[in-house]
This record gives C-alpha cells, sequence and structure tokens, in this order.
C-alpha cells in the first residue's frame, strides 16, 4: 500500500466524520471550561507549591546568616543553605514565568523546543537537588539545632561528630549514585522509585536532552 | 469591540465543533488505547480554550487548532507520568460519535484499510507522525512547513523519506 492509497483512504474517513461526530458541549462547559478557570496546569503545579516553601526558606536562612554575621562557623552554613534556597526560588520563578509564556498555538518544533528545555532544566535541577541533599544534611542540623534550639551543636555534637555527617552524606551520595546506575530500569514494581532512581541515574535528564537533540535533527534534516 | 466572556466562550464553541474532527484524527494518531484517547481530546479541548485569547483571527482557525493539538498531542504522548485520570461521568465523552456505522474508522477497527494506516502511522515518531498526519488531511507543503515550524524544503524530502518507509513497512505488514 503506497502513502497515497492511504491519503485517499484517509479522506474517504474525513467527510464521514463531518456526519458521524458530535461535540458534547454541555460536558465540554460543564467540566473543562470550569476546571481550565480554578484549576493550575499540571506542569506548573509542582512550581507553585514549591514557591511558598524556597520563599520561606530564604526569609529563615537569611535572618540566620545576618544574625550570624559575625561568627564563620554558622555563617557558613546559614550562608550555604541561604543561596541553595535562593537558587530554588530564582529557578521556580523563572520556570513559572517560562511556563506561562508558552503559547500552544506558536509552531510545533518552537513550542516543543521550549517545552523540552524546560523539561531538561527541571531534570537538572531534580537530580543536582538529590545529589546536594546528602551535603547539605550537616548544615541543615548546624542551622536547625542553633535556629531552633539556640543551642551551639560544635559544642553538644562536637566537631568530628559534625564531620562524620558529612562523610557519611558524601558515602550516602556515592551509594545512592551508584544504585541508581545498577537498578534503574530493574526495579519497576514500584513507579515512583523507579522514577528516583532513574532521576538519580540522569536518565530522566538524558532523556530530556535527547528529544532536543532529536528536535534539532528533525528541523536540520 | 472586546467580547465578553459568555460571547467568546460560544464563539469557541462553534469554532472547536466546526473542526472538531481534528481533535479527534490528532487523538486516534496518538492513542491506540479509548480511555487515553479521550484524556487527550480533553487536554486538547482545555489548552485550546486557555489558547482561545491568543488566536489571531486574520489566520485560519484550523491551523491554529493543529498546532494546539499537536502540540499537546506530542507533550501528552512524552509525558510518561501520567496526571490522574480526569473524573468524566462513565459513558460519557467530548466527542461521541452519532452514528457508529458512518464513521468506522479512526479509533474503530471495522476497516481494515484505516487500522493498516493507523499501524502505519504509529510506528512513526511523534514529529514524524504530525508530519504525516497533515499530509494526510491534504496540507500543502507551506501550511505544513507553517504548522511544524520547518522550511518547506524540509516539509519536501521528509515525505519523500517518510513514503518510502511506509512502503518498505507496508509490504511487510501485507
Amino acid at each position: 500500500m503506497e502513502l497515497d492509497d492511504l491519503k485517499r483512504c484517509w479522506e474517504a474517513q474525513d467527510s464521514k466524520l463531518d456526519a458521524g461526530l458530535r461535540l458534547n458541549t454541555a460536558l465540554l462547559q460543564a467540566t473543562v471550561l470550569r476546571k481550565t478557570r480554578g484549576a493550575l496546569r499540571w506542569l506548573s503545579l509542582g512550581l507553585w507549591i514549591e514557591l511558598p516553601l524556597h520563599v520561606l526558606s530564604v526569609l529563615l536562612f537569611g535572618s540566620f546568616w545576618f544574625d550570624h554575621r559575625t561568627e564563620p562557623r554558622f555563617l557558613i552554613p546559614g550562608f550555604a543553605l541561604y543561596l541553595a534556597a535562593l537558587l530554588l526560588l530564582i529557578t521556580a520563578i523563572r520556570q513559572i514565568f517560562a511556563l506561562s509564556q508558552v503559547d500552544y498555538g506558536a509552531p510545533v518544533l518552537e513550542i516543543q523546543r521550549r517545552l523540552g528545555g524546560l523539561r531538561a532544566e527541571r531534570e537538572r535541577e531534580v537530580l543536582w537537588t538529590l545529589f546536594a541533599s546528602p551535603l547539605l544534611w550537616t548544615p541543615l542540623l548546624i542551622v536547625g539545632i542553633r535556629g531552633l534550639l539556640g543551642i551551639d551543636p560544635y559544642r553538644i555534637l562536637g566537631p568530628s561528630y559534625l564531620a562524620a555527617n558529612l562523610a557519611v552524606g558524601i558515602a550516602v551520595l556515592a551509594i545512592a549514585f551508584w544504585v541508581s546506575r545498577r537498578f534503574a530500569g530493574r526495579m519497576a514494581r514500584s513507579p515512583r522509585l523507579q522514577a528516583l532512581l532513574r532521576t538519580l541515574a540522569g536518565h530522566q535528564l538524558n532523556r530530556a536532552t535527547g528529544f532536543l537533540d532529536t528536535l534539532d535533527r528533525f528541523a536540520a534534516e | 469591540m472586546t467580547p465578553t466572556p459568555d460571547r467568546e466562550q460560544q464563539r469557541f464553541l462553534q469554532l472547536l465543533d466546526e473542526h472538531k474532527k481534528i481533535l479527534y484524527k490528532v487523538a486516534g494518531s496518538y492513542c491506540r488505547n479509548a480511555a487515553d484517547r479521550e484524556d487527550l481530546i480533553q487536554e486538547m479541548a482545555v489548552q485550546l480554550w486557555r489558547s482561545f485569547g491568543r488566536y489571531d483571527e486574520r489566520f485560519r482557525f484550523s491551523t491554529w487548532m493543529y498546532r494546539v493539538a499537536l502540540n499537546v498531542a506530542i507533550s501528552f504522548h512524552r509525558s510518561e507520568a501520567r496526571r490522574p485520570r480526569e473524573t468524566v461521568p462513565a459513558g460519557e465523552a467530548l466527542l461521541e460519535v452519532a452514528d457508529p456505522a458512518s464513521i468506522a474508522g479512526v479509533a474503530a477497527d471495522s476497516d481494515p484499510e484505516l487500522e493498516q494506516l493507523h499501524e502505519l502511522l504509529r510506528r512513526l515518531d511523534e514529529l514524524d507522525r504530525a508530519l504525516i498526519l497533515l499530509y494526510l488531511d491534504g496540507h500543502r507543503y507551506d501550511a505544513i512547513a507553517d504548522i511544524l515550524g520547518l522550511t518547506e524544503t524540509n516539509v519536501g524530502t521528509k515525505i519523500n523519506r517518510i513514503k518510502q518507509r511506509l512502503r518498505r513497512d507496508a509490504s511487510r505488514v501485507a
């Protein structure tokens, strides 16, 4: 069968569709239109949920390092957490703005490139957050104990305990990386675990950037 | 004069009704499963309504609708994590088949030629599928280039290449 035969076949069913299809306008109005007004779209939903948390973190860590600006042992961990929170806040705002600017009525390649770029950026952010988490745990412990309880963590825990915490963080990171590389694609029973492993292994990011390459090839051929 | 929301909604519904088969054909080309097709039709309808404010009436509605529908379909097709299912009452669908006998094809499996056509379409990646869908729908190369954001020469080259591929695939299926 040739493509032109298929085209005739397609055209034949096209005229039938006009007569045979009915748009359920009542359902469209009752569900889709109403839902559109109030609901946030799924792509930006996660970002909107994260936004107040990032703002709160920036305020808390910001006030912490400012209050301890003369004490390097508190200033450094506080400032590291503040920078991380600020980076996440800026990224979330940038992504929400970029998503709001996406015009689905623009040419397909342009929009898919933009969406693909955003997806890749999001995956990169999630990956870096996952990798940074074990390393940020120790500064969080210091800031948390000092900020919430008002006591000196270096005195009650000791520098060696904090150094060990950091070492464990690095070890956890290395093990997580190894497990994700080894098992991503195999542990299909738990979709969430699978998604986490795929993210850690960089597969989600590769998939997103791979699609961008596909779009470039498609446009260039 | 700026249209009131109700009038704009009525205008949207009228245009959507006139071009509803685009939704049906795009969904049929990107989803094999009926529940996924209904989800995709809803996604496309929602996005069309959300984008309707940006629609420039100097251009053809069908061209704009194809752009939106294909953008949504490609994203839907690529999305691994499916959103929670829409709460549509059982047995209801946005696009209803008024007379099933009259539209054998697209989603139905009673027409072997159309079934074969859809089978071949599904073997193409999401971008080639969009291209061929527009070609089958009788769009000229310049219109396809405009919808997809390619050059006309590129469209011609790709269609010829896909024709050759489909010919090869069809001979294997036959």
